[in-house]
């Protein structure tokens, strides 16, 4: 890919996400899980924790933080493609010669920074209703772990939405996949409660290196080899899930053009 | 040169019957069709529903895969070049779908504009030009769900010119549209025509083929049964005269008595609102009327007119054998 390719599907991915986040102001479905559903993990979260100390509070706000995200991904990303394809707009989108990819790419884009308003809302209940002292004890790496985890998250959707198109019968299990990752990646308790088989899971999930980096820089802590080493292992996966995801696509897109199944009416 | 090629396209699809050890069976919507398309011309292609002319248009649009054969658009194939025919062509297919209904119309030009890669200068020179040539341009900023039909047809009209394709595939595109919108949009089609802009056009509607296209293909059952200019399409039924009775409920079986007709070509029948209109083709013309008449009997009937053949009466001809 050229210098001027790389522009002009940066150019294509903010034109996409803005559009994207304009879009789904308006969706119920997605307003409950980016706003309300984080806030009802975090009250609970909370309450159990009101005698903790303020770090554990921070723990609360990340955690809830990162089930929105979570959340957001498997079903607002994961979903993508469906939607287009169902509102009868992805006949359109396939036949731009803007990558598909690219599109998807930016429509993630929107989701994941329109899920950190989870993160927020959280630290605002937390800060104001639950009246706990926040501060973060290493603001300059947690958000460079941040913007890192954001790129990991969107790599990791981009290998889901395909999947979700191509195989109907995985997609079922899509509620049941919500929670497993919350415990598997640590948002709310460390993954040293759970019995040692589930580690390797756990690494093999970006969301898991996400919650390390930035659990460990908010509440302080974090030893600057093991943040480093989270990021380089979001920088990884999700060189690999971009890898991934690009094979997934023009399978996708081969088989959707094969069997018909572009549109849906 | 031409813009369009197309040899021997074929195109099957697998339908899966029954619940318990199902079985798939292959649907030929395409069977072997070859035309060529000039560059800067109207093509017009016709057909009953289920004839295969929108699983043709997507082939040619890179939206479905043909199962054997080829095509061509401006010199590229549509498999294997697919990303370098998106950058030429523009598509509509007939009705609402296809738009971002909760963004504004000006929001969804930006947003394909940006995915066909339209410069931002041009851009925001280009939307406000195609609002006006679609007549949205004081309705530009609200959003799509409020439109009527008409409007959201008209804005896939100005979705589909943002990057200012040269060649044009428009599927039934005044499907569902009200006569005056129709008019209007079959305007638009004529500008797009003297803008030389090659164009494929499906439709339903005979007289719309008959005033825009510069040739016509008719195809039917997945093959393709005719290929001319309009003029000698018309010539295909120069023979004929045609019976129109205006009938109240006719019974299936005068119907089938009148079939049985050995002077009867074809008959056909459009149903308006409470009434038939019998449609007859006949080499006799005038004189077979007493004996159509007779087999009719006592049915209540209203006008009956005979008349020179038109293109649709070549179509139905050419469809119904």
């Amino acid at each position: 890919m050229n210098y001027s390719n790389i522009i002009k599907y940066w150019r294509v991915v903010l034109t996409v996400a803005e559009l994207t986040l304009r879009h789904q102001m308006n969706d119920s479905f997605i307003l409950f899980t980016i706003l309300v559903q984080p806030i009802l993990v975090a009250v609970l979260a909370l309450f159990m924790l009101k005698d903790a100390a303020a770090n554990a509070a921070m723990f609360v706000v990340v955690g809830s933080g990162l089930t929105g995200l979570w959340s957001s991904l498997l079903f607002i990303s994961g979903n993508s493609i469906n939607v287009e394809r169902f509102q009868g707009t992805l006949e359109s989108l396939i036949g731009v010669p803007t990558p598909f990819d690219v599109i998807v790419f930016g429509k993630n884009f929107a989701n994941v920074l329109q899920s950190l308003l989870s993160m927020t809302i959280a630290y605002l209940l937390t800060a104001f209703i639950f009246k706990f002292d926040l501060s973060l004890q290493q603001p300059l790496l947690f958000f460079l772990s941040l913007i890192i985890a954001v790129f990991a998250f969107i790599s990791f959707g981009l290998t889901i939405a395909p999947i979700f198109v191509m195989y109907r019968e995985v997609q079922h299990w899509q509620n049941a996949m919500e929670y497993p990752v919350y415990i598997l990646s640590g948002f709310l308790f460390p993954i040293l409660l759970l019995p040692g088989w589930t580690t390797p899971i756990s690494y093999a999930l970006p969301p898991y290196w996400a919650a390390v980096a930035l659990h460990g820089t908010s509440t302080g802590g974090a030893e600057l080899n093991s943040v480093l080493f989270a990021w380089a292992m979001m920088i990884g996966l999700g060189m690999i899930d971009l890898l991934i995801a690009s094979r997934l696509f023009k399978v996708m897109l081969y088989k959707t053009r094969v069997d018909a199944t572009l549109d849906v009416q | 040169m031409n813009a369009i090629e197309v040899n021997h396209l074929k195109r099957t699809f697998r339908a899966k019957i029954g619940v318990f050890r199902p079985k798939i069976k292959e649907i030929f919507a395409v069977e072997d069709i070859t035309f060529d398309i000039q560059n800067g011309e109207l093509f017009g292609l016709l057909g009953p529903n289920g004839a295969g002319k929108t699983t043709t248009v997507k082939m040619l649009t890179t939206l479905l895969i043909p199962t054997a054969g080829s095509a061509r658009v401006l010199g590229s194939d549509v498999v294997a070049d697919a990303q370098e025919v998106r950058k030429h062509i523009g598509f509509i297919f007939g009705g609402e779908r296809g738009l971002y209904w909760r963004l504004s119309a000006i929001d969804n030009l930006r947003y394909f504009a940006s995915l066909y890669g339209v410069e931002p200068e041009v851009t925001k020179k280009r939307i406000p030009y195609l609002l006006e040539l679609v007549g949205l341009k004081d309705r530009g900023n609200e959003r799509v769900e409020g439109y009527s039909r008409g409007m959201k047809q008209r804005l896939h009209v100005a979705r589909t010119l943002l990057h200012d394709p040269e060649v044009l595939f428009l599927d039934e595109p005044t499907i569902g549209l009200d006569p005056v919108g129709a008019r209007d949009f079959r305007q638009v089609i004529r500008d797009l025509r003297d803008a030389k802009k090659t164009i494929l056009l499906t439709t339903h509607y005979m007289f719309e083929a008959d005033a825009l296209c510069n040739r016509i293909g008719v195809i039917n059952k997945g093959r393709l049964v005719a290929l001319d200019s309009p003029a000698n399409l018309k010539k295909f039924v120069s023979d004929l005269n045609i019976i129109e009775i205006e009938s109240f409920g006719i019974a299936q079986e005068k119907i089938d008595q009148l079939r049985k007709l050995n002077f009867i070509g074809s008959l056909s029948i459009q149903d308006q609102d409470q009434k038939q209109i019998l449609l007859i083709q006949t080499e006799r013309g005038a004189e077979a009327v007493p004996e159509v008449m007779s087999v009719i009997g006592d049915q209540r009937v209203g006008k009956v007119i005979v008349r020179e053949p038109t293109l649709e009466d070549a179509y139905v001809r050419l469809v119904e054998g």
